[in-house]
């Protein structure tokens, strides 16, 4: 019967007279009251009451009461409830049947949200880590992804930049790709391209789906693991609950470099220009004149506010329940305020349905309204930041005029960073509606049926307005720089539109049989069709010199530019099925396999179509005596999975055929205008296809002592193949090579969590710490292995990223220093080093060929940390709790690119006063020459410093209402908090930051004049009516 | 809904599943909307043109991407034709300022320098348009005039590149058609066979290339191809073709050098009476670092630093200002003395450029009010790239003569460059003999300097050794760059190293 009905379920569906066996059964009703050991008498509202193996099942109303017509007299029921365990009762001929429910103390019964469906915690047997809303909103969360920071083992969080809507990169399981190494995010079943437009307080769990077996049944675009987000969606016969809840902090930099003062300045300028036989510029002749200067720093960096407010309704009634949530967040920049700021209004409203017994529908509608202001970031040409590091410490901010000051001394990129601040006005503005509605028919008690429809359409605008300006000292000043001035103001308006639509149809399967066993079938089919178009607008000359006057038809400009405009489109495509079979064994073994077969527009025609299997088994040790008999072990269950999946989301659209595109321009005429040329720029590859994940996953889950001790083990192998790498074609062929499936790189680690909790009288305490260790290394390049640089720093000029087999992606790469010539003699002994005299850099000839060549190179640091940790520790003491949350990194290097070392006047860190000056002076930094015709600045191990650190993320001291006091201002619950973000970070490392992501997937840990995270203060409150 | 009959509920149910893989194949089937693929290209006149004029757009790319990386490469001819001779040192910030040059200016450079692997795809990128051209338009039903032009120009331009290639790298693969993935690896042909092919693609589109005054400015013309000839050979010592050819382009009219030589190098003078072939670049807006430009980096690398907002590169040696004769107007014209005025940024002084250097490069100044007007004035000059001049072919003709024994034809064509030089008669050469071949070389270090041809001149002429020996240059290894080493592994080693490196 089993066997036949799969096959049915897998290869035929829907064959007529299939069901005949299944049907036509007799009915009973039975009803009762549904109680708990901990509530006493009253019932309990909103329980699910099911017929075991079906999906026959009610609720419980108000009073816990239930009315269930079952199959037959000898049914059994299923009575759950979260937080409680399940509990299966007989219905053994009776009509009235009360059952008492046990709270959950361990958790075991807990439903942990996967691919397609939920499973108990006891019963998964891949590695899923969850994170629930309690963890979410206990610590203020700006974005969402940060809300997995720390809480689950083998995912690194890092950000990209502390200036607000920054995105996240986030690393399951180190960095399993040379593209895009980002997880797919599935929000309520709909995969979305990012997650800002979610309000945190929203969501009821995430789900981090790690190994290969639990992210199989995403196929294609599962292989950086799966980030699930449910969001909250209330519960039938739930009493109306109005909740708010706000937050207001205030923001700073918690670190300010130590740089030169315009004296030490000065003198350091003089002796680099008499190295180079310059006399010194007439304005730092003196240096003594100068004292401090200006702190560019503290002009660019300031107190901002952050706050939000949240408001959130849920109510249930027997056939139906809502869930409606409404936002507002506003975060200004510690550089910039306003110019920096991110806004974000979020509304949501979450519903569901019963029709009857065998019919329900839901729909999820949010609606998300997102204002960013950004700065430049993260750059070592244009970002604020980059320009107070270097900007000489002479220039005063403003002239005694009022104007802002330009450098005499300084140019090219490193222009008055508070003037930048001040012509910025970069705009995005997004309007996001993600929306999806279901219809669910149980077509048999244990054969159901869902059809889903999602839209996800995100309307983003973005307007550049460059203003007029000029620094200079009355009209037409030729000493003025370059970017000191703009004569002629200009606007650039883009408009991006996706829309995105899926439809997924599910049908679910699930039988009991009488020795215990289950099974649980998932099968389904799933298309998505995703486009993008755009519309870009450009024009100058503006009548007005004022951002809200931005628009293209105030250009004053008659005559044509070009190009004025842009726009475009392109479309993708995905089409799936897969399956997936659970089936356990009694209490002691239970199995999980899953195939998905998908098709996508962007592979090439020779592999449309790709399959990835997964199997994976969790065993139960309390099944064997022995460790039954412990009575200190409440829960061991060992893990075990291997599966296949694959990474197709660093695949453009059209990167498997030789596209043709205009734009190969060239210039004609005696009025030289453009004339259009069109030619392919890439080879094409029909090949093209996913890359490959294939992970084997090994773990053991522990609870000990009556729940006080937890532990989760995990052990994984991730082995990436067919990644994609452009692999350098000869210069021959003249096209640029397309991208082809050629390279592998291994993740290997170990995951630890590590709980315990306990209570004594008042006092609650729980402690919770995790640790992932995580090796990368690269495995395979394709033919000729050709290592990719990447990761061009301007100050050294140089890549300082190196990718080549053997070795962890992108580590930094670059000579060895050994110190400095203390003397003449000593450099000219050097022959490696021809041009080098006393105070030079030493640089390690390696190959000692008597020739410093890129040979010479080596690994000078890795970016990549030995291991990540996070600790979260609470105590409660009557109504007041505290909490504290650390998050660290630990070995990974940072390459610090901050000073713009190819320009010889930038300000300098303190540690250059301890600079070589003579001999025997220093045997770390080098002399200062304007000339430097070492080339002290090439990419050096000088500048890769440890970034390790451990941070205090958060430290929170909360303080809820007495119950009577509540209830006697009309509130049911009420909590006050102060809190604490980044209170304290202990590192090394010299820049304003170490808590450094990446710029793209292969420039990991390069600090480009990083924007630091602020630290923030905050207020809030909690409210429940 | 109870009236649902849990059969039909199925069949709904399967019907829906099943409704998905229906429309599979359409589904998945998603061509580019923008951008059309490579088949269904090459169909119409229109789409010859745009294939022709993707073929001159490499022309434009003088600081590319290598190839599949973010890592840019320039290539200006003025690179290794002047800062790698006695006219020029690199200048820049100091010597880590594209310390790659820095090696090959002191002939220290290798096969792992960015800069000849810049070249090299550079040429082979330009190549790779011509050769997809030359393969498709003939197949497009179109005006066979137009056709025979369009194909005319391909060729052309292809031997530009090949010219480029067999100069800086002797003989190079041979590369005339679209390659197959399994042609891929091709080993080099000889210098004599690049030559002859250069000389073929030229001799071909010297046919149907229309004359200077019937084609639009810019465009290949039968001039432009002829003069190329002419240079083709003369760095071959074919003298008599050479001044055959030359004789041919005077006879014609076609072209007069410009009475004011400081005119040539300003905006008005692009394009102009003497002009053969110059590379169009254009004051646009909004230009950026890659490969897609209209506009000239060569005007912000070589104008001075510090106040002059330039990158202060091809700096002129004292050598090189001494060439000229103190009288010699073309010097003013050329470099930059301290005291002179650099257009409206202000007066040469040392401090005002933060840098030691005495000289700047001129020919390709432009000032401020010339720049682009917003975006980034940096890879926005405005200046052509002076390719080809009359007054080139004028002195390849006087040399051709001389080797010819022609005195006469050598000494006209010598001195009508210096009587437009100096303005007057006075400063003609007289009489023949080494003398005059010598008057001919110091007339092309002084007419065409900085303008990218002393070091493939003195390597031409067998000279190379006897001036850049004392800045190391080494006879039998340096008259040729090093072949970049990714193309010799990427070849699977049919393309063999040249020889000392």
């Amino acid at each position: 019967m089993l066997r036949h009905t799969i096959a049915l379920l897998v290869l035929g569906w829907f064959l007529p007279g299939a069901w005949q066996q299944v049907l036509g059964q007799s009915t009973f009703v039975v009803s009762g009251v549904i109680t708990a050991t901990d509530m006493g008498e009253m019932g309990l509202p909103s329980v699910n009451v099911l017929e075991k193996g079906t999906f026959n099942g009610t609720v419980t109303d108000l009073d816990g009461a239930y009315t269930l017509t079952v199959s037959s007299p000898e049914a059994v029921i299923e009575v759950s409830f979260i937080g409680y365990l399940t509990k299966s009762v007989e219905v053994n001929g009776r009509a009235n049947v009360n059952v008492e429910l046990q709270p959950d103390v361990l958790g075991l019964e807990e439903a942990v949200v996967v691919g397609y469906g939920n499973q108990k915690r006891s019963q998964i047997s891949g590695a899923v880590g969850k994170i629930g809303s309690k963890e979410i909103t206990s610590v203020p969360v700006l974005r969402t992804e940060q809300a997995l920071q720390g809480r689950a083992a083998g995912v690194q969080v890092s950000q990209n930049s502390g200036q607000p809507g920054s995105t996240q990169s986030i690393r399951i399981r180190g960095t399993g790709s040379l593209n895009n190494a980002e997880p797919l995010y599935v929000v309520d079943g709909i995969p979305s391209f990012g997650i800002d437009y979610l309000n945190p307080s929203d969501i009821e769990s995430i789900s981090v789906l790690k190994d290969a077996a639990s992210a199989a049944i995403y196929g294609a675009r599962g292989g950086n693991g799966v980030v699930l987000i449910t969001t909250k969606k209330g519960s039938m016969n739930a009493k109306p609950q109005i909740s708010y809840e706000t937050y207001y902090g205030t923001q700073e930099p918690w670190k300010y470099m130590a740089l030169l003062n315009a004296e030490q300045y000065a003198i350091l300028q003089n002796e680099s220009r008499a190295a180079a036989g310059l006399s010194p510029e007439p304005g730092l002749a003196n240096p003594a004149l100068l004292g401090e200067g200006t702190d560019w720093q503290d002009a660019i960096f300031q107190r901002a506010p952050i706050v939000n407010h949240s408001v959130s309704y849920i109510q249930g009634t027997g056939r139906s329940s809502t869930s409606i949530g409404a936002s507002h967040f506003a975060q200004d920049g510690i550089i910039g305020g306003e110019k920096g700021r991110f806004e974000r209004t979020t509304f949501r409203v979450n519903t569901r349905q019963e029709g009857s017994d065998r019919f329900r529908t839901g729909q999820n509608l949010n609606y998300t309204y997102i204002q960013r202001s950004a700065l430049a970031e993260n750059n070592e040409f244009t970002t604020p930041v980059v320009r107070a590091l270097n900007m000489d410490p002479v220039t005063e901010v403003q002239r005694p005029d009022g104007e802002y000051a330009y450098s005499e001394y300084i140019d090219s990129d490193i222009a008055n960073p508070v003037n930048q601040i001040a012509i910025t006005n970069d705009n995005w503005t997004t309007n996001r509606f993600v929306g999806s509605a279901f219809a669910e028919y149980d077509i048999l008690k244990n054969l159901s049926f869902r059809s889903t429809m999602s839209v996800d359409l995100s309307l983003g605008s973005q307007r550049i307005f460059n203003p007029a300006y000029d620094l200079g000292i009355g009209a037409g000043d030729p000493n003025r720089p370059a970017y000191e001035f703009r004569e002629i103001n200009s606007l650039i308006l883009a408009e991006n539109k996706w829309s995105n639509w899926q439809w997924e149809n599910v049908a679910n399967y699930k039988k009991s049989f009488e020795n215990g066993d289950e099974l649980a079938v998932t099968a389904g089919y799933s298309a998505l069709y995703n486009q993008y178009t755009n519309l870009v607008g450009v024009r100058d000359s503006l009548a007005s010199n004022d951002p809200d006057q931005a628009y293209l038809n105030n250009s004053l400009n008659a005559a044509e530019q070009a190009p004025t405009s842009s726009g475009g489109i392109s479309q993708s495509a995905f089409l799936s099925n897969f399956v997936r079979v659970n089936y356990s064994v009694g209490d002691a073994w239970s199995f999980s396999g899953t195939v998905r077969r998908d098709g996508s527009s962007r592979f090439g025609e020779n592999n449309r179509y790709g399959v990835f299997p997964s199997l994976s088994a969790a065993w139960n040790l309390k099944s064997l005596p022995w460790v039954d008999e412990k009575e200190w072990i409440d829960f061991a269950k060992l893990r075990a999975s291997w599966g296949r999946n694959g990474n197709a989301d660093g695949i453009g659209n059209f990167d498997f055929t030789s596209v043709v595109y205009n734009g190969l321009n060239y210039t004609f005429g005696l009025d030289q205008s453009q004339v259009n040329g069109a030619g392919p720029v890439t080879t094409s590859n029909p090949d093209l296809r996913w890359e490959t994940v294939q992970q084997t996953n090994i773990g053991l889950d522990l609870d000990l002592y009556k729940g006080k001790v937890n532990f989760v083990f995990d052990y994984f192998i991730k082995n990436t193949n067919d990644m994609l790498a452009v692999v350098p074609l000869p210069g021959v062929v003249g096209l640029n090579p397309s991208a082809t499936n050629v390279a592998s790189a291994r993740n290997s680690g170990v995951e630890l969590m590590l709980g315990y909790r306990d209570n004594k009288g008042d006092w609650d305490y729980s402690i919770n710490g995790n640790i992932s260790f995580i090796r990368n290394e690269v495995t395979d390049l394709g033919e000729g292995g050709q290592p990719i640089s990447t990761g061009t720093v301007f100050g050294v000029g140089e890549f300082v990223a190196f990718t080549e087999i053997d070795m962890p992606m992108a580590y930094f790469y670059g000579f060895e220093t050994d110190g400095i010539f203390q003397t003449d003699e000593a450099a000219a002994a050097n022959t490696a080093q021809p041009d080098a005299q006393a105070g030079d850099v030493i640089f390690v000839d390696q190959n000692n060929d008597g020739i410093l060549d890129n040979d010479d190179k080596v690994m000078i640091g890795n970016p990549h940390p030995d291991f990540v940790y996070g600790l979260n520790a609470e105590v409660k003491y009557k109504r007041f709790d505290l909490s504290l949350f650390l998050q660290g990194s630990k070995g990974n290097d940072i390459y610090n690119g901050i000073f713009r070392y190819d320009l010889n006047t930038t300000n300098l860190p303190v540690a250059w006063l301890e600079r070589w000056t003579g001999e025997n002076t220093s045997n770390v930094l080098p002399r200062m020459s304007h000339s430097d015709p070492n080339r002290n600045f090439r990419v050096s191990d000088l500048f890769v410093e440890d970034g390790s650190y451990l941070r205090v993320k958060n430290v929170q001291l909360g303080y809820t209402l007495e119950p009577e006091l509540a209830e006697r201002l009309g509130i049911r619950s009420c909590r006050f908090y102060v809190a604490a973000t980044n209170l304290f970070t202990f590192t090394s490392y010299s820049g304003l930051d170490p808590e450094i992501g990446s710029r793209g997937t292969l420039e990991i840990g390069i600090d480009r004049g990083f924007y630091p995270s602020p630290r923030m203060f905050m207020a809030g409150l909690n409210l429940n009516f | 809904m109870k009236h649902i009959n849990h059969l039909s509920a199925a069949a709904l149910a399967g019907m829906l599943m099943l409704s998905l893989p229906a429309c599979k194949k359409e589904f998945l089937d998603i061509n580019p909307l923008v951008g059309s693929t490579e088949a269904n290209y090459y169909q119409t006149a229109a789409d010859a043109q745009a294939a022709i004029v993707a073929c001159y757009n490499p022309l434009q790319q003088e600081v590319t991407n290598i190839q599949g990386s973010s890592e840019l490469s320039a290539h200006f001819r003025w690179y290794f034709g002047d800062i790698v001779s006695d006219d020029a040192i690199k200048g820049g910030s100091g010597d880590g300022d594209e310390p790659q040059l820095f090696l090959f200016e002191n002939f220290q450079g290798n096969g792992s320098s960015k800069l000849v692997l810049g070249e090299w795809q550079a040429a082979y990128k330009g190549i790779a348009y011509c050769n997809l051209a030359l393969a498709r338009i003939p197949e497009i039903d179109m005006d066979e005039a137009l056709k025979a032009r369009f194909l005319a120009e391909a060729k052309f331009i292809r031997a530009y590149w090949y010219m480029n290639l067999v100069t800086m790298f002797g003989g190079v693969p041979l590369v005339l058609e679209p390659l197959a993935p399994s042609e891929y690896q091709q080993p080099r042909a000889t210098a004599a066979e690049v030559w002859d092919q250069i000389e073929l693609d030229l001799s071909e589109a010297r046919v149907d290339l229309p004359s200077v005054s019937n084609a639009q400015v810019g465009r290949v013309t039968r001039g432009a191809a002829t003069g190329m000839l002419v240079r083709a050979h003369i760095f071959q010592s074919e003298w008599e073709p050479a001044k055959n050819l030359a004789d041919e382009v005077v006879a014609s009219g076609d072209y007069t050098l410009d009475p004011d030589y400081g005119n040539i190098f300003k905006e008005s003078g692009e394009n102009g009476p003497g002009s053969m072939f110059e590379i169009q670049f254009m004051n646009a807006s909004g230009g950026n670092w890659g490969n897609s430009l209209e506009g000239t980096f060569t005007n912000v690398f070589q104008r001075a630093r510090g106040q002059f907002g330039g990158f202060g590169f091809n700096i002129p040696t004292e050598d090189f200002v001494n060439e000229f004769e103190s009288d010699d107007p073309r010097l003013g014209h050329t470099v930059f003395r301290v005291g002179d005025i650099m257009g409206d940024r202000g007066e040469f002084t040392i401090d005002a450029t933060g840098m030691p250097h005495e000289y700047y490069a001129k020919k390709y100044f432009i000032s401020s009010a010339e720049e682009a007007p917003f975006g980034d004035p940096n890879p926005n000059g405005a200046s052509n790239d002076r390719v080809l001049r009359y007054a080139d072919l004028l002195l390849m003709r006087a040399e051709a003569s001389y080797h010819m024994g022609d005195v006469t034809t050598a000494v006209e064509s010598i001195n009508a460059v210096r009587q437009r030089a100096f303005g007057d008669d006075a400063h003609n050469i007289q009489g023949g003999g080494p003398a005059l071949l010598d008057a001919i070389y110091h007339e092309r270090r002084v007419e065409l300097g900085l303008e990218g041809h002393r070091f493939f001149d003195l390597v031409r002429q067998g000279r190379a050794a006897e001036f850049l020996s004392p800045i190391g240059f080494q006879e039998g290894t340096h008259e040729l760059f090093p072949i970049p080493e990714v193309e010799i592994t990427l070849s699977e080693g049919l393309i063999t190293q040249n020889p000392g490196y």
